[in-house]
């Protein structure tokens, strides 16, 4: 299989090409052409990912396609030890994504075009080893967000309050079309910034090539890095949840249909961390060594202060939102303590979070479907209607405050090794308290929706998961115990990538081009 | 004969075959009684290789060792899982098992009027309980036992709101999480220091005395949530919430015992650091008194079982303090079987009554005869009356504390040991003598075999349990002489005194009010001081912080970046002014600008 990371990159666009040529009306045809279109991927992420070779590491897989030669582009797709275990859960999550969408009434040709180009964006991003490109495919994949949510989102109100309540003259804060712009409006600043810091870095490096490997061989000027690394952070960023820029994940990620939920939260946010690390450490060692204090410092502040925001909100969607927010937080907390286990931790977060949440925001959609609300302080006793639910629900808490067994522990656990080991003691701190903070809201989420008297009258359409709702929730749930019980099917692999790279990061005084 | 690895990895994965089989069959599991048979099945095969495991390690001194990595870093093990197979090990994993047998034998008729899929559900709980439980007692490091000690705190959970339906059980079931969890942090941050200045999770490393306090504080402070200490003890008195054979298992013989075991096998990083003894010591003795006081006043049959629980978890957090391993770890295990009994009678008598409360019992002894007898001699075990195993145990705690601390300790515990003997003897003269309070207990009755005859063999533990001793002591590599000095006769002294106090206020008709002596207690006990301490904690603090950053984010925060876009829009708006449209403005603008350049050409 010479191909094989082009066919898992193409295979959802393919897909979505010919639901293009499909009529609206047959609905079957396209279904099910979305769900070959997502098993060709995870069939060929789960290859590629059994297929590496380990011993070997490096680069693998490598197929080189000239775009624009002159200026040193091409399309050029590589697997390295990071790379497999990212294409998995990708695989994972549209397929469950797509599965979870099975019922979707409103314009489901146009809405499963959407889903898998975004797809499609987010296997080219982890494929790619050209810097343009990878650009290319991160922005095709942040785009059709704005589409997603602003046509098949949901609305709620936000009260105006506060210093700035002069906005809700002109927004309609909570409004679905309100989160779309938000978040493709701060994406696109982001985006912006990253560009700036791209251009900057290939003109610095002598305009030949955008080729990562090149552009990790050359040594920048320290005030060059010092300039690109920001850039690049909050960037990439911006997309991760890096506070104080995460706000248009929470509008965002409420108003999205489910989905586009389990995939933004699941995997596109993924890629803002996987940005700053691949990119902004790899490439700029002396720019992440300037930085690298800010940046664990702000990731600490994420993981907690997204705990506490989730801990405040009576809306189903925000509190899974915001412990995004704070999950996310651990991923950078230990990319930032620049050691193997943090970077081990990091990646094996991005993959263990990813599939947490998509189980997370594949419930929510099932519980919001039933009862037709999400204002939690309504719900209760559910448990006795949909016990199967609220045991999927509990798994993804726990998996959620970090218990061994699932695979949230094993990512938080390293990284807090890697951080304590390296000195940072105030983010470790800042890290398990977020933790137990998580164990307070996540139970307390719990019991008031599926445990105590109830289900009350209004929720009386309530019913257990059934059919293919069930393929989703076990297909995630299966995935947090196998890596919690045995992170080694994903780990290993990582560990091989994180060494490459970490060596680069850390070489301050790399060879001179 | 097998290895005693083999042994131990049967004994650790036949519970958690019935309970995988049961999660992912969900037929089998909801109709009740099948999900029973399986995770029954699953504990005696568990049950039959521990007994197999431990006759092997009587003999065979060497700890058996299996172990993989698990968590690979820069190309090498950082950390390992598997099983470590010695006395220690063997000897808990027997203990846990076989209450955990006798406990779902008890459940088969306790919980049988439970709908089919609540009772598998019940069953499957079970199952995956005692792997938990396993995985903590084979564990060969500290992090495979963190792993464990976390699994079993949500069986405790999940078992805990087992009535879910019931308000009172959920709020008890998250707030048993919540505080074991807060401990937890301790144990966390232990291991990080641990392996920060080792590189492993081993509990075998030579420290730096300050270090060595550290990780051993750390450690405690996560005994002490798990085991109930003051002032985490909130947490145990509320799980009776759940169904009694529950609190017989988890909240009384082994899982808060997990927090006894952990030091009795991190004993070479405890031997270290005199600091972290003495605090055990000190904290253990008090919180032993302190919970038999409040023992003392309870109504609730399964209350006064559980207040004199944290007390007796007390004695073996004090004895291990004192540096007798052998002494905590004997009291485990004797505490491990009466008190399991105890929990089973009353719920036997639970069953029959309808009603926690000891006021509605009364004359149970000649309705329910064997129970009775039962629940005496469990009584008088646990009052440490001579002969029985609980004397044997509590001796062994009396004898490594007295002296320490200027004696006060092996005071306390003295005390601890006559208020014991006093509230025991209260619950068995108001619930089993007298006259009956009521129909139901006029007419209660024996129940099934199913819950009869685990009572039996735990009543035979109980009362012979101390002929062990001296196996325990070549195990633990101790000298055992028994010797009936002053420490032993005091204590029988103190704990005959006690029944006989009780049968002197409760023995020959039930006072009507508490008694003045301990009337303090109960308005103290009524007043619950340490438990609104960390509801202000919850509700003043950590809401209110959550809340007022969630204000923040939604309209600070999130508010700049609202009021960028929104003036940016009013920019353009302003901006907008400027195209009116009107051609006069236009050619004013044109006659402007070409007056300005002219103007700008003659300048120069």
């Amino acid at each position: 299989m010479t191909h094989l990371l082009s066919m898992i990159v193409a295979a959802p666009a393919v897909a979505a090409l010919v639901i293009i040529l499909l009529p609206a009306g047959a609905l079957a045809a396209i279904r099910l052409t979305a769900l070959a279109g997502a098993l060709v991927s995870l069939a060929g992420s789960i290859l590629a990912h059994a297929t590496y070779d380990r011993a070997a590491s490096g680069l693998q897989r490598v197929e080189t396609y000239p775009v624009l030669p002159d200026l040193g582009v091409h399309l050029r797709l590589a697997q390295d030890g990071w790379t497999g275990p990212l294409l998995l859960l990708t695989g994972v999550i549209i397929f469950a994504g797509v599965v979870a969408s099975w019922h979707l009434e409103k314009r489901p040709k146009e809405y499963f075009v959407l889903l898998l180009v975004l797809v499609s964006g987010v296997f080219g991003v982890f494929v790619s080893q050209d810097l343009l490109i990878f650009f290319l495919f991160y922005e095709l994949a942040v785009l059709p967000m704005y589409l997603l949510i602003g046509i098949w989102g949901a609305s709620h109100e936000v009260p105006a309050a506060g210093p700035f309540a002069v906005v809700w003259k002109r927004f309609a804060v909570g409004d679905k079309q309100y989160a779309a712009m938000k978040l493709t409006l701060m994406l696109l600043v982001g985006s912006a910034a990253i560009l700036v810091a791209i251009f900057l870095l290939y003109v610095s490096s002598g305009a030949k090539s955008f080729d990562l490997g090149y552009l990790a061989s050359v040594r920048y000027d320290r005030d060059v890095q010092i300039v690109a690394f920001p850039l690049i952070w909050l960037g990439f960023g911006s997309l991760g949840g890096v506070f104080p820029f995460h706000t248009w994940s929470p509008d965002g990620h409420a108003s999205a249909p489910t989905a586009v939920s389990m995939l933004h939260a699941g995997v596109l946010m993924k890629l803002g961390a996987f940005g700053v690390m691949r990119v902004g450490m790899v490439l700029l060692p002396e720019g992440t060594q300037f930085w690298v204090p800010v940046v664990g410092t702000v990731a600490a502040i994420n993981v907690l202060y997204g705990a506490f925001c989730a801990m405040s909100q009576t809306d189903l969607k925000y509190i899974i939102a915001y412990s995004s927010v704070s999950h996310m937080g651990v991923i950078m907390l230990g990319a930032a303590t620049l050691t193997t286990a943090g970077w081990n931790g990091a990646i094996f977060q991005m993959v263990a979070h990813g599939i947490m949440t998509g189980l997370f925001f594949a419930l929510v959609g099932l519980v919001y479907e039933r009862a037709h609300t999400r204002a939690i302080r309504k719900m209760g006793g559910f448990a006795k209607v949909m016990p199967g639910v609220a045991a999927f629900f509990t798994l993804a808490c726990l998996s959620s405050l970090g218990l061994p067994g699932t695979a949230g522990f094993v990512s938080e656990f390293v990284v807090f090794v890697g951080a304590w080991k390296s000195g940072h003691f105030l983010w470790t701190i800042a890290g398990v308290l977020g933790a137990f903070v998580t164990a307070i809201y996540v139970l307390r989420a719990t019991r008031t929706i599926f445990w105590g008297d109830g289900p009350n009258e209004e929720f009386h359409e309530l019913s257990e998961a059934k059919g293919t709702e069930w393929v989703a929730l076990v297909a995630l749930g299966v995935g947090i115990i196998v890596l919690g019980t045995w992170p080694r099917l994903v780990l290993d692999q990582i560990d091989t990538g994180s060494a490459t790279y970490l060596t680069r990061a850390l070489a301050t005084g790399a060879q001179v081009r | 004969m097998s290895s005693p690895t083999t042994l131990a990895l049967v004994a650790l994965f036949a519970p958690v075959a019935a309970a995988i089989l049961l999660a992912a069959l969900p037929m089998v599991r909801r109709r009740g009684a099948p999900a029973a048979v399986l995770c029954v099945l699953g504990s005696v095969v568990s049950f039959g290789s521990a007994l197999a495991l431990l006759r092997d390690r009587l003999e065979n001194e060497t700890p058996a060792l299996l172990t993989a990595s698990w968590l690979p870093s820069a190309s090498q093990s950082m950390a390992e899982v598997g099983v470590r197979a010695d006395a220690v090990s063997a000897s808990m994993l027997v203990v846990v098992t076989l209450v955990a047998l006798a406990v779902q034998i008890f459940s088969l008729g306790y919980m049988h009027d439970e709908e089919p899929p609540a009772f598998g559900r019940y069953f499957t709980y079970h199952a995956l309980f005692l792997f938990s439980m396993n995985v903590l007692v084979v564990a060969p490091n500290l992090l495979q036992l963190f792993a464990g000690w976390e699994l079993v705190g949500v069986t405790s959970y999940l078992l805990i709101g087992f009535y879910f339906k019931k308000p009172s059980a959920a709020r008890a079931a998250v707030k048993a999480f919540w505080v074991t969890k807060f401990a937890d942090m301790g144990l966390l941050f232990g291991l990080l220091v641990l392996f920060s200045a080792t590189g492993s999770f081993g509990w075998d490393a030579h420290l730096e005395p300050a270090v060595a306090t550290a990780v051993t504080l750390l450690l405690f402070l996560a005994v002490v949530g798990k085991s109930a200490q003051f002032p985490l003890h909130v947490w145990l008195p509320d799980a009776m919430e759940g169904p009694t054979p529950v609190s017989a298992l988890l909240h009384a013989a082994t899982m808060v015992a997990a927090g006894v075991f952990l030091i009795v096998r991190a004993n070479p990083l405890f031997e270290q650091s005199e600091t972290t003894r003495t605090v055990m010591l000190a904290l253990g003795s008090c919180t032993a008194l302190f919970a038999a006081c409040l023992a003392l006043v309870q109504t609730d049959i399964k209350k006064v079982l559980a207040y004199s629980t944290c007390s007796q978890l007390g004695y073996m957090v004090a004895a291990l303090g004192a540096g007798s391993l052998m002494g905590g770890f004997f009291h485990l295990t004797t505490h491990a079987f009466f008190k399991a009994l105890l929990f089973l009678c009353a719920g036997s008598v639970i069953h029959a009554v309808h009603s926690n409360e000891i006021g509605d019992m009364g004359g149970l002894a000649k309705k329910m005869p064997l129970t009775a007898t039962c629940f005496i001699a469990g009584a008088l075990a646990l009052a440490g009356i001579p002969g029985l195993s609980g004397f044997f145990s509590k001796d062994l705690v009396l004898e490594a504390v007295e002296g320490k601390l200027h004696g006060v300790p092996w005071v306390l515990l003295l005390l601890t040991a006559f208020l014991t003997a006093f509230y025991m003897g209260r619950v068995v003269f108001v619930a089993f003598f007298g006259k009956p309070s009521n129909d139901k207990a006029a007419h209660a009755h024996e129940p099934g075999w199913s819950m009869r005859a685990p009572l039996v063999v735990l009543m035979l533990l109980s009362v012979g349990g101390g002929a062990m001793t001296s196996t325990f002591a070549r195990m633990q590599h101790e000298p055992y002489h028994f010797h009936m000095g002053l420490g032993p006769s005091l204590a029988a002294a103190l704990g005959l005194g006690g029944f006989g106090l009780a049968y002197s206020v409760y023995g020959r008709a039930k006072p009507e009010a508490t008694p003045g002596a301990i009337a303090w207690i109960e308005r103290l006990a009524e007043r619950r001081l340490v438990n609104r301490f960390y509801e202000w904690g919850f509700h003043k603090v950590t809401l209110a912080v959550a809340d007022s950053l969630a204000w923040i984010d939604r309209y600070v925060v999130d508010g700049l970046i609202n009021i960028l876009g929104y003036e940016t829009l009013e920019a353009g708006r302003r901006m907008r002014a400027v195209q009116t449209g009107l051609v006069p403005d236009y050619v004013l603008a044109v006659v402007i600008g070409v007056i300005g350049v002219a103007a700008w050409g003659f300048a120069r």
